[in-house]
């Protein structure tokens, strides 16, 4: 089988797409080691099924790394100058000066790396080595995930996870149907089902299952891996026949097998080959606007650097031309080179000196910050969740500080701003509403039911006194209806007692568990039949027809013969599909219209359920014209639910997440426009606009037809616009999106308003409504969302944010920062963002200050010592001032620094606005800190001189004064900037001052001037009153202009608190909360249910498949699990 | 197919429900909390809460205007002992250049003439008070060009007699004379000034010389650690410079520096460290001698003076002055305006501004600690 010459005739027949080629079992054939061998490829190598996502070796390391940091701009450039210092002839400083830090700023970095290689090491370890039963000729053996090869038949074991993609051939369950969940793929939690080929399914089960799986011998001809989770492409050659493979055939790694006790399946792609890993593709690393700014001012430093370097170039030349041929020894030292070529020389020699103004260490500092910041989100108390023991995690490590800056909220509703959890609330029976009471919060007495175990909400004990001393036949016809009219399906196996149901729709399932809570008890279902508990009364219903919800229908009915014979319809819907559809005398129509009134404003969500009798006759006659085909089908549905009955209503509460309308109006007044993207419909995300404080009660709702006349608003600019909310649907913005002035105007038109609800949008939409806002406005985006449907808008904006809610962790995997409740993100953005922005904005204005301050001080002594770019420092000082003596101070300021305290940044949410309006890092704030810089390098070198000026004071005194000016005055300069002093922040000033004064020491030492002279020959420090009286004048010279400036900054912050006060205190009045649920003018009813846009269980279940036609599955579960025991006990 | 696209359902919410459902009100046995489930719970630690006790110092109205009138009074204070410990330090200052034919050494300034001596004529109606010291101070000459100052081999003038055979790159051009290398090598030794002055007081129409002491005028480091002669052969010093060649220019070798003290020659005699201590600026000026013995122990009495020079060093081709001083010190070493002035400005500044501050806080009176 495995011989290369059937591969080519094989290869003659096959379709063109089918280039892969997998043979079953066909070990046996090669006779060799057990792993090795079956590699039964063609064209390249397969991969094996251990995955490597870790990046070094041992040997690989340093060059790989090396290589991967020498492609920062900042590295190569200091690499250059290290080559450039090699040239004596223009090594103006020596070559340690900058090699040195560059050593220390790679080892850091590659020490951060190597760490996180070795962790992806120990992950990939543990994947790799988790267990899975292979088929091998002694059976199926326990192995582990790498040694998976293509062609292996595995045997998968309930709730275990899927190594690799595989041919499903078979499972114990009927038609050999599997269910998987595949949350880890698409991060959604319901399962799905995938059936083998009817072929394999009929031939390949036996017991014990090695017999027929280890002669199966089929061929599997498919196209070649790629990431298309969603579609398949194969044929299966076995026997001589091909049958046609597609994704509903295939098992793909990282599922995990549900519901289905054993599985069996032929390994197609394994490792990198993998249909999710090939998903894992490229990461987009985010940059943030404060970086990108920055990275400009660098390379604008660079550039700068050069064209001084040029300058001083032509100095030195015309120097060169004019003083040094008259003086002999000059012109000797020129060596008889002309004055361009000493101009030349010149040139580099001042690229070398003024390097170290070029921030070396700032990017590791910036990272080793960022990776702080993220710490600090995380060890946030207030942001942990007790619930599911959850802290708050930054994943991505680069996008702290613009957490400050977001302009744009984006969020998701369902499971974000909602809980995702639906409650049976209320409900209304034959004009009578139940539940309406709130304060009454006791539980029910429910003791007398053995099915239940919570998870009920409903407080009214009347209902319940009713339904058991069954006073109200109507009552019961409602709990019977919910009980039967649905497609829930139950867990086969009962689980602690209870019963486990599985719904697409998490209403249904809502109303499904309330039913139960009150005795009505959905037991299972098969192809035909519903068997319910009605109060300790087990009953069979035989099903005759589902016709199933859609949202067109926007009702779902079943048609059923209840145990006594008798024919009902119960049918459920939105409330509008309903009432239409009833008797025309149905009794309580009123009443029932009032109730739905008051579930409207409660914002519940209401279903009506009514029922029908129907004779042997009608259904007849329906079933005939059932079978006669498609195109009646519609019409058909609509004949058979008419006529009915109305027995009530349902009210479902859609949970708001603890503390959503805080959070919300906090971020409203931190200037942030939240807009909600939903797919859920326009009622229901304006009722939870309203509940959640997104939408004022007394705000105009822009929507609908409103928008033919976007024109108009748009050039009528008119001041009310603060109280308008713009309400969108998918269609109209599929329609705005194609004329991109519209989208222009759209944005501009939204950021008027006080909020955007965009209902009914896809996905993809979501992102586009990413891409417009970032398109048209500078502001940062946010998104938050928790489902997979949010996957794509996450990864649009500036910031995603997951939140890790019951909808898998697809969300939370591609987010950059992962929270477990909505309300922690007002936290994340008003506390740590303000925060972050706060502290990195000076961070990186200071940090610009200490570098170019202290380099930029030779350029003015050039003009001093004939540009012959002579250091005005001791060459060991300029190594030292990066690392040691000013690099502490400015990190313990980027990690502890706090303007506003946490509870002052939440209570005056507009503060944050700072950061929106990029107050603190704006090219001007740049330019005012380079001007800055430049002004206190001159005074650095320009007192000094002056001092020194006609004196006996030699050079070095004065290189040693303008260091110690230097020093202290960045020292002095971070005094004033630092405005929150913890122990850190003093002990890192008073170590770096320390170290200054020991290492200069150290380095003006006797005995190491006596090992080395050339390189330690500033020996002796002089004690010169004049120098510590010049020390003293530098500093405090700048120190006054500092404090100067800073305490002008604090009056510009205290009239700001003066004002933010002054409105917050003019905002109080509004923010008194409502009292109870809300009120509003027009009720906005709405009825209907949540459903998925794809198909329910509805087809699987009229279809019977995977559905036990009579006998439940008890017996063949069993059976399965006594062959796993069987083969277990053979091996 | 369409299996692929349904939302999420209840099946699995429920199971993981039970840990979110801790304030929900639930009876069952399911849904019991676990006390134990907090392994990712934070540290409620000061740090990690931010919450370290800081001390947040606010630059107020009250702090910033009194700070800077105490700063500005300190700074005057400062300034004006600095200025009138300055005013009371005497300086003569004579350029002997002679560019000039009327200055007394328009002579000697022509480079073709050797051995020239000129004397310049002072009188002093005041007495000069001790202990006075004799500086020659160079314009225009660029001791601290790069190039200059790395001319040195700090390894040959710390005494080790490897590199007098050969001596470090970088002291080119000045390496080797006619092959020999020279010792001290390189610019900076080669153009050591080698002028030199005598001090007489013109006492009844007799020269009474003043003496000029040359101990001690160097930098302690220099004398003590930097620079160290090459071990002396056979007792002589001269012998262990043996195979060098002296500097071009020099008119004697370096153990010859100073022939009335045998101790003051090579690489320690007090005028070749003082002359490679580099200069600051390219105008500075040098001590030379001070005067600290004998009658002049208490300074320099009322009188006539002649200073004879010994004028060798040529500056005239470079647009150099060349100037003797006279000065006796102060707590704060010589006379230096500059930093008086300095301070008396700033702290004069520091009152301005305070003022300022006072009428612009009278007039916007902020209300304090309201925030």
């Amino acid at each position: 089988m495995c011989q290369k010459k059937k591969f080519t005739m094989v290869l003659l027949i096959k379709p063109m797409y089918n280039t892969w080629e997998v043979k079953a079992n066909c070990h046996h054939f090669h006779g060799q080691l057990r792993r090795k061998p079956f590699r039964c490829f063609r064209q390249r190598r397969n991969a094996e099924n251990a995955v490597r996502s870790y990046r070094y070796t041992v040997l690989t390391f340093l060059p790989l790394n090396l290589y991967e940091q020498f492609q920062r701009f900042a590295n190569i450039f200091f690499l250059l100058v290290v080559i450039l210092q090699c040239v004596p002839a223009i090594a103006t400083i020596p070559w340690y000066t900058t090699l040195l830090p560059l050593i220390i700023v790679l080892s850091v970095r590659g020490m951060k790396d190597l760490s996180a290689d070795l962790a992806r090491r120990r992950s990939d370890s543990q994947i790799n080595s988790r267990p899975c039963d292979v088929l091998t000729p002694a059976g199926f053996t326990t192995l582990q995930w790498k040694d998976v090869c293509i062609g292996d038949v595995l045997r998968i074991h309930k709730d275990q996870i899927i190594p690799a993609d595989l041919l499903l051939l078979c499972s114990s369950e009927p038609h050999s149907l599997c269910y998987v969940e595949t949350a880890d793929i698409d991060g959604e939690t319901n399962l799905k089902y995938r059936q083998a080929l009817s072929i394999t399914h009929s031939e390949l089960i036996s017991d014990p299952a090695e017999e027929a799986l280890s002669t199966f011998d089929g061929n599997v001809l498919c196209e070649n891996p790629n990431n298309r989770l969603y579609s398949f492409k194969g044929d299966l050659y076995w026997r001589g026949k091909t049958h046609r493979l597609d994704i509903e055939h295939i098992l793909l790694r990282g599922m995990v097998l549900r519901n289905t006790d054993c599985a069996y399946g032929l390994a197609i792609y394994t490792g990198s080959d993998c249909k999710i890993l090939r998903n894992s593709g490229q990461v987009i690393v985010k940059k943030t606007q404060v970086e990108k700014d920055f990275n400009r001012v660098v390379i604008g430093i660079v550039l700068t650097l050069l064209l001084v370097a040029v300058l001083m170039a032509v100095g030195s030349g015309l120097f060169e031309y004019r003083v040094s041929p008259k003086m002999e020894v000059l012109s000797a030292l020129g060596g008889g080179s002309t004055p361009v070529y000493r101009g030349f020389l010149a040139f580099w020699g001042y690229v070398i000196l003024l390097s170290p103004s070029m921030p070396i260490a700032l990017y590791i500092t910036f990272e080793m910050i960022h990776v702080v910041h993220c710490l600090l989100i995380g060890w946030d108390l207030h942001m942990y969740w007790a619930n599911n023991d959850t802290p708050a995690q930054a994943r991505s490590k680069s996008l702290n500080e613009e957490l400050g800056q977001v302009g744009h909220l984006l969020s998701d509703k369902t499971g974000t701003l909602t809980q995702n959890r639906l409650i049976f609330r209320q409900c209304c029976i034959a004009g009578d509403i139940y539940g309406l009471l709130p304060h009454q919060k006791l539980p029910l007495d429910l003791s007398w039911n053995p099915y239940s175990y919570g998870g009920l909400h409903f407080h009214d004990q009347r209902l319940v006194d009713r339904l058991v001393k069954q006073q109200c036949p109507q009552s019961q016809e409602f709990l019977t209806s919910l009980v039967l009219c649905h497609t829930v399906m139950s867990d086969t196996t009962f689980f602690a007692g209870t019963i486990r149901y599985q719904a697409a729709s998490p209403d249904e399932e809502a109303l499904v568990v309330a039913a139960r809570e009150l005795g009505w008890v959905f037991l299972s279902r098969t192809r035909d039949s519903l068997t319910i508990n009605a109060l300790g009364q087990t009953l069979n219903y035989e099903l005759l027809a589902l016709l199933d919800f859609t949202s067109d229908r926007r009702r779902m009915s079943v048609l059923v013969r209840e145990p006594g014979g008798g024919l009902k319809l119960y049918c459920k819907g939105a409330d509008v599909v309903i009432l239409e559809r009833l008797q025309k005398d149905s009794p309580h129509q009123e009443s029932t219209a009032r109730a739905l009134e008051i579930f409207a404003q409660g914002c519940l969500r209401t279903l009506c359920v009514a029922v029908r009798t129907v004779t042997e006759q009608q259904w007849q006659k329906w079933r005939d014209g059932l079978q006669e085909g498609e195109a009646l089908v519609e019409e058909l549905h609509g004949r058979m639910e008419r006529e009915l009955m109305l027995l009530g209503v349902t009210a479902i509460e859609d949970r708001l997440q603890d503390g959503v309308p805080e959070a919300i109006s906090s971020l409203r007044q931190a200037g942030i426009k939240v807009w909600v993207l939903t797919g859920d419909k326009t009622e229901t995300a304006v009722n939870v606009g309203y509940s959640c404080r997104l939408i004022d009660p007394d705000t105009n709702l822009l929507q609908g037809e409103d928008f033919k006349d976007l024109d108009v608003w748009c050039i009528d600019n008119r001041p009310p616009w603060s109280k308008v909310t713009v309400v969108i649907t998918g269609h109209q913005l599929a329609d705005l999106m194609e004329e991109p002035e519209w989208g222009a105007r759209f944005v501009a038109l939204s950021n008027q308003c006080q909020s955007v609800l965009c209902c009914r949008v896809t996905p993809g939409q979501k992102a586009e409504v990413v891409r417009l806002i970032r398109k048209h406005t500078s502001s940062v985006t946010l998104a938050i969302g928790d489902g997979a449907n949010d996957v794509n808008m996450i990864k649009t904006a500036h910031i995603g944010v997951g939140l890790c809610g019951v909808e898998g962790s697809q969300a939370v995997q591609n987010a950059d920062f992962a929270l477990s409740q909505f309300s922690f993100l007002c936290r994340l953005l008003l506390v740590h963002g303000h925060w972050s922005y706060y502290r990195i904005c000076k961070f990186l204005h200071y940090f610009l200050f200490k570098t170019t301050a202290f380099a930029l001080v030779h350029i003015w002594f050039g003009f001093f010592s004939g540009f012959s770019a002579q250091p005005l420092y001791e060459t060991w000082f300029i190594p030292f001032y990066t690392i040691a003596y000013t690099s502490m101070p400015v990190q313990c300021l980027a990690i502890f620094e706090q303007d506003v305290s946490a509870e002052g940044c939440l209570r005056w949410a507009a503060l944050y606005k700072t950061g929106q309006r990029r107050d603190l890092f704006s090219p001007a704030t740049l330019a005012a800190s380079l001007l800055y810089s430049v002004y206190t390098s001159l005074v650095l070198c320009l007192l000094p001189l002056g001092a020194f000026h006609s004196t006996a004071l030699d050079y070095q005194t004065l290189a040693i004064t303008v260091a110690t000016s230097a020093v202290f005055t960045v020292t002095i300069e971070i005094i004033i900037q630092t405005r929150y002093w913890t122990k850190y922040n003093i002990a890192a000033i008073c170590l770096s001052l320390a170290l200054y004064f020991i290492l200069t020491l150290i380095v003006h030492s006797k005995i190491l001037h006596d090992k080395l002279p050339a390189d330690f020959y500033f020996t002796g420090t002089s004690l010169n009153p004049v120098v510590w009286l010049t020390i003293l004048l530098t500093t405090s010279f700048l120190f006054l202009l500092a404090v100067h400036c800073a305490e002008r900054k604090m009056f510009q912050l205290a009239f700001l608190l003066l004002i933010f006060l002054q409105v917050h205190s003019m905002m109080l009045p509004t923010q008194v909360r409502r009292p109870g649920g809300f009120r509003r003018g027009g009720v906005l009813r709405h009825s209907s249910y949540a459903m998925s846009q794809g198909a329910g269980f509805g087809r699987l279940i009229t279809s019977g498949t995977g559905l036990h036609a009579t006998a439940p599955a008890q017996e063949g579960a069993e059976a399965a699990a006594n062959g796993t025991k069987e083969n277990n006990d053979k091996l | 197919m369409a299996a692929s696209c349904w939302p999420a359902s209840g099946f699995y919410r429920e199971k993981k429900r039970n840990c979110s459902a801790r304030t929900a009100i639930f009876d069952g046995g399911m849904m019991k909390n676990k006390e134990g489930e907090v392994a990712n719970r934070p540290d409620n630690t000061a740090f990690t809460q931010q919450r370290l006790p800081a001390w947040q110092p606010m630059l107020s109205a009250g702090i910033v205007i009194p700070g800077f009138l105490v700063i500005g009074l300190v700074f005057i204070g400062i300034g004006v002992a600095l200025f009138l410990g300055s005013q009371s330090i005497q300086v003569l200052e004579s350029d002997y250049t002679g560019l000039n034919s009327n200055t007394p050494c328009y002579e000697c300034s022509d480079a073709s003439k050797k051995n020239c001596t000129c004397s310049i004529e002072f009188t002093l109606t005041k007495q000069f008070d001790g202990p006075v010291f004799l500086y020659y101070g160079l314009s225009n000459f660029f001791q601290n060009h790069r190039k200059y100052g790395v001319s040195r081999d700090y390894y040959q003038l710390s005494g080790d007699t490897a590199y007098f055979k050969n001596p470090s790159d970088s002291c080119s051009p000045y390496i080797y004379d006619s092959g020999v290398p020279i010792v001290p090598c390189g610019a900076a030794a080669n153009s050591m000034f080698n002028d030199s002055f005598r001090l007489y007081q013109l006492v009844g129409g007799t020269k009474k010389p003043v003496p000029l002491d040359g101990k001690g005028i160097s930098w302690w480091t220099d004398y003590n650690i930097v620079f160290r002669n090459p071990p002396l052969v056979n007792g002589s010093l001269a012998a262990a410079f043996n195979g060098t060649a002296k500097p071009v220019n020099w008119a004697k070798p370096a153990y010859e520096l100073d022939t009335s003290d045998p101790s003051n020659n090579g690489f320690m005699n007090e005028d070749f460290l003082v002359w490679m201590r580099r200069a600051a600026l390219p105008d500075f000026r040098k001590l030379y001698r001070r005067i600290t013995q004998g009658d002049y122990a208490a300074g320099l009495p009322v009188g006539n003076y002649s200073l004879e020079i010994s004028y060798n060093y040529p500056v005239i081709g470079f647009g150099g002055r060349k100037k003797i001083v006279l000065s006796n010190v102060s707590w704060m070493g010589g006379k230096n305006m500059f930093l008086g002035v300095a301070y008396l400005v700033i702290g004069s500044l520091c009152i301005v501004m305070s003022l300022v501050m006072l009428i612009v806080y009278a007039k916007y009176k902020f209300p304090e600690g309201d925030s």
